[in-house]
């Protein structure tokens, strides 16, 4: 089994924001494949740097599993095969709480860290 | 979404990852080639933007590891992986499989298989009943203990009063055999088994109709009010073929017309085991019953089990405390009748009061099967410990490489479980063959019973859970053991630094003592049924023919019956072949004895009531067709009839009992008369004109002599009776008795026609049953122990081969070595053999009731199983010690 030190992405992330990202992507781009996932998440970077493409599958995995997205096969507008996820009602609940938690454990980092700074 | 579903949902995917994987494949090359149009977009060449996609995808192989880790559990991949390394160990060593599958196939299969009985008989809910759950069973109990049949008022009254209960019914405790005639063209009657029941047990029961409709309250109760019958599903198929049109029809029982209003729906036969031909409102007890009119006024008459339906939110408990409450009350308003009477209710079993000699002797085997059960997973259980202690080298290397000890643990464990489902599932088919074997070993009984011996889900699902649990039972051990493996040792392959496996010696030390327990169990029954073939019974059970009929059937009353009984003896005297004939209440050897209350002039029983006594009403020449010798005085005449002085025959036991030292001839018994208020003075003197030699009534009881009176029929008239005819040659007559008896009268049916000696036999099931099914699983006892104690001897061997070889390299006599060897496994059949015998002792005392008065610790059963086991003990040993023996010295110490 390999340790998660090896798969870690080139794009920093923090863990657990990937679930995140995933799904807002999705609710602003509507149904993506994870290649549109990952080039988007690649595209609003700081820095444009690549995302090593094959550590979105265990979120996408997770993700369809608690049923917060759902994939189907598609064809693209390059009339390839491809599977399209799309975020369910249960996942746009969850997305709400996820960026409701996330804001609140930031500005708490943030609060801690300009304070410390003082 | 829930954890549950999470799982499930997980589960699933496990159970189809194939599938799973090969649509992220999909999904992957699709993402590939995505990127692929991508780089090509920007100017590579195909080639670099393969291999730039691949860069860019971090490697297919590991996000599918990564899909795979989120997609299932490890625990559940890592049992797959358990179960397949099991299953490739277990076929490299087929004859460790195939012994532990075939000891656990029968100790799981014998314990299914008197699961399904005790399920048949104890369990199993009712077969269309409603709610079973909230039926309770009521009986009557005397001075606060047993659980007997209530009489018709004293039920009125319990049913009037009771709060707790929704409905309260009654039906007849036995089945009335009745004669069933004018059905239709058939000139003759047959015997049919009929319950009489109150009009409203059927919707209490919550019973439907298959046809027609059933007795509801509207039949009335009183006496008369509805000659109608409802027949039983399995009848209708059985007689009418499951003709509709027999609803409406007359047809005529014990001589009285009866309308058939209804069918009731398949499988429903009341809630015990007999099996029933049809119901009959109790009020028309007058019509069908011999004690006529007074059974449904009699106080005292005690012919009815009750039931009743708990009102929601009641427990049982509760209507428990409500019945003992209302049984005082009746106790205390007919003090005459109900003196020491009282009422109990106890959740609703096929046998009610959940008592008796049933339940006794199916615990007895299931304590048999729990020991076989038992010596099987403690054999398997050695047998795996010593497998571990042979592959401590394999696990102390995984454990080496990095392999946790859990695991290690619960790969051991997958073994042991996969042995068991293996040794489940064929217990399951021995259990299948078991029954059926049993169900056509069992005689006929006298009466037709209705028990479903399936492998219903419930027995399957506990068949499967004493599987789980004695594969857990028998696997943690030796798996806790084995994982114990030392890294530095276990490679060397040192064996004289594995553990001495002391566990392994309890085992075979149980599985001694248990085969011991049972082999003398067995012993017991057997040398007890051999005592009851050699040991005098009294009369002569040979080549006599039996016919019980019930004159009461066709009508027959105290003074017509006395009459036909007679007329029919001299009839079937003059029957060919028939040496002599007589009739008499009951025969000695059955189920079945009748006891009376009698009291003695000048002799007081130590309670100060009456003596109870065997019963038996005979006609004249009795003593001379059983050929019982009469040690004194006469045997009844036709001159000792009604009108005439009352006489009795006393047995020799009760000669001596009542008259010790004197002449009993000439004395006088007083019986009690017996009115609508049970056992009045003694009024009627009896005098003793003889006295006859004892015989044995009861093999079931206890098989001893008691004190035995017997009466004339002529004068203590009763309808129930069993013609008894001693043939020349030993050839049945049953249908010459058949043809005699319809030519004689249409309404007189044979109940039951067997031998003297098959109705003896029958007697004695219990006791064969017992011997046969100890004694076979003692005998499978008896080997998987004789397997243990080589296994444990033979290992010793192998793990001392240098230690011996050195031995005899310095000069060990042969003699030395045997000894050496010999000596660990006699002392296991040594201390197995003591401890099972001391157990045996505590448990024969028990059964000793069945055992007719051999020893409950027979010196004979005693002695021949611990030389049986010292001799099995030595057979264990020869093997290894032979190997002990031609051990080469110079091979032996180049072994490592």
């Amino acid at each position: 089994m390999s340790s998660s030190g090896e798969s870690a992405p080139r794009v920093d992330l923090l863990p657990g924001t990937l679930d995140l990202i995933v799904l807002r992507t999705l609710t602003t781009m509507g149904p993506q494949h994870a290649y549109g996932i990952a080039a988007r998440i690649e595209q609003i970077a700081e820095r444009p740097s690549r995302l090593n493409q094959g550590t979105l599958y265990p979120a996408l995995v997770r993700l369809e599993q608690r049923g917060w997205i759902k994939g189907t096969w598609r064809m693209t507008e390059s009339n390839r095969e491809a599977r399209y996820y799309a975020i369910t009602k249960a996942g746009t609940r969850a997305l709400a709480e996820q960026i409701d938690r996330w804001q609140r454990s930031a500005r708490l980092v943030n609060r801690l860290l300009t304070s410390e700074a003082e | 979404m829930g954890h549950l579903t999470r799982f499930f949902r997980r589960l699933l995917n496990v159970i189809r990852s194939g599938r799973d994987e090969a649509s992220l494949d999909r999904e992957l090359a699709s993402h590939l080639l995505l990127l692929e149009d991508e780089y090509r977009h920007r100017g590579l060449t195909a080639d670099e933007a393969r291999r730039s996609a691949r860069l860019a995808l971090g490697g297919v192989e590991q996000a599918k590891e990564l899909h795979r880790d989120a997609g299932s559990f490890v625990w559940f991949d890592d049992m797959r992986r358990d179960l397949r390394r099991a299953g490739r160990l277990l076929r490299r060593s087929p004859v460790f499989t195939l012994t532990a599958t075939l000891s656990l196939a029968i100790g799981i299969g014998a314990t299914t298989t008197i699961s399904t009985v005790v399920n048949a008989l104890l369990f199993q809910p009712p077969a269309g009943v409603v709610e079973s759950r909230r039926l309770v069973d009521i009986g009557s109990s005397r001075m606060r203990s047993g659980f007997g049949p209530s009489s018709y008022p004293n039920y009125f009254d319990a049913r009037q009063r009771s709060t707790t209960l929704d409905g309260v019914y009654a039906y007849s405790r036995f089945p009335r055999a009745m004669s069933l005639g004018g059905v239709g063209s058939d000139v003759g009657s047959e015997s049919v088994f009929a319950s009489l029941v109150t009009v409203n047990y059927f919707t209490v029961l919550g019973v439907v109709p298959a046809a027609g409709r059933l007795l509801s309250t509207a039949d009335g109760e009183q006496p008369w009010a509805s000659p109608i019958a409802v027949l039983s599903h399995r009848f209708w198929a059985r007689r009418f073929n499951k003709d509709p049109t027999i609803v409406g029809r007359t047809v005529t029982l014990n001589g009285h017309p009866f309308i058939v209003v209804g069918v009731a729906s398949e499988g429903f036969h009341g809630t015990g085991v007999r099996a029933l031909d049809l119901w009959v409102p109790m009020n028309m007890a007058a019509a069908v019953t011999s004690p006529g009119t007074t059974a449904l006024t009699d106080r005292a008459a005690g012919w009815l089990l009750i039931g009743g339906r708990l009102k929601p939110g009641i427990s049982v408990s509760q209507a428990a405390a409500e019945m003992d409450v209302i049984g005082r009350t009746l106790e205390g308003e007919y003090p005459e009748q109900n003196r020491g009477v009282g009422f109990r209710a106890m959740a609703l079993s096929p046998v009610p009061g959940n008592g008796g000699p049933i339940v006794a002797f199916v615990t007895l085997l299931t304590a048999i099967v729990s020991c076989v059960l038992i010596v099987a997973c403690a054999n398997v259980a050695g047998m795996l410990l010593a497998r571990a202690a042979a592959r401590r080298q394999e696990m102390a290397l995984r454990l080496a490489i990095g392999a946790g000890r859990a695991r290690l643990v619960r790969q051991l464990l997958t073994e042991t479980v996969l042995l068991f489902v293996l040794g489940g599932t064929a217990g399951l088919l021995v259990a299948r063959v078991m029954t059926s074997l049993l169900v056509s070993r069992l005689p006929t009984l006298p009466f037709p019973v209705d028990l479903s011996l399936s492998l219903d889900a419930r027995v399957i699902a506990f068949a499967a859970a004493v599987s789980l649990v004695a594969a857990l039972a028998s696997g943690l051990a030796p798996a806790l053991h084995a994982s114990k493996a030392n890294v530095l040792p276990g490679l060397r392959n040192d064996a004289g630094l594995v553990g001495r496996l002391r566990l392994r010696h309890v085992f075979v030390i149980s599985q001694v003592a248990l085969s011991i327990v049972l082999i003398v169990g067995s012993g017991l029954f057997m040398r007890a049924l051999q005592r009851a073939a050699s040991i005098d019974p009294g009369f002569d059970s040979h080549d006599v023919e039996l016919a019980s009929v019930d004159l009461a059937q066709a009508g027959y009353t105290t003074t017509t019956g006395p009459r036909f009984a007679r007329a029919l003896i001299d009839r079937v005297r003059a029957l060919p072949g028939v040496q002599s004939a007589t009739i008499a209440n009951t025969l000695p050897g059955g189920f079945e004895v009748r006891r009376e209350s009698l009291g003695v002039p000048g002799v007081r029983p130590p309670d100060g009531g009456f003596f109870i006594v065997d019963w038996n009403v005979v006609a004249p020449g009795y003593f001379a067709t059983l050929r019982t010798p009469l040690a004194a005085g006469r045997d009844f005449t036709i001159a000792d009839r009604d009108g005439t002085q009352l006489v009795a025959i006393v047995s020799e036991s009760a000669a001596h009992h009542f008259w010790p030292g004197q002449d009993a001839v000439g004395k006088y018994l007083l019986q009690p008369t017996w009115g609508p208020h049970g056992p009045t003075d003694p009024t009627r003197p009896l005098l003793v004109i003889g006295v006859a030699r004892d015989v044995q009534f009861s093999s079931l009881v206890d098989g001893l002599a008691r004190t035995a009176v017997y009466v004339p029929l002529d004068q203590q008239y009763v309808s129930s009776l069993t013609i008894v005819a001693r043939t020349t040659s030993g050839q049945r007559i049953t249908d010459e008795l058949r043809a005699l008896l319809a030519s004689m009268s249409p309404n007189v049916p044979i109940m039951t026609a067997q031998t003297l000696q098959d109705s003896i036999a029958l007697g004695l099931t219990p006791q064969r049953v017992v011997a046969s099914v100890s004694g076979g699983l003692g005998i499978v006892g008896l080997i998987l122990a004789g397997i243990g104690i080589y296994g444990v001897t033979a290992y010793a061997v192998t793990r001392r081969t240098r230690e011996i070889g050195i031995r005899i390299a310095l000069g060990a006599r042969r003699a030395d070595i045997i000894r050496m060897v010999m000596r660990e496994g006699l002392s296991l059949t040594l201390i197995g053999s003591a401890v099972g015998l001391m157990l045996a002792a505590a448990v024969s005392r028990v059964v000793a009731a069945f055992l007719f008065g051999i020893s409950p610790i027979d010196p004979v059963t005693f002695t021949a199983t611990t030389a049986l086991f010292a001799a099995i003990g030595l057979a264990a040993c020869y093997v290894p010690v032979r190997r002990a023996t031609h051990i080469d010295p110079t091979e032996a110490l180049r072994y490592e």
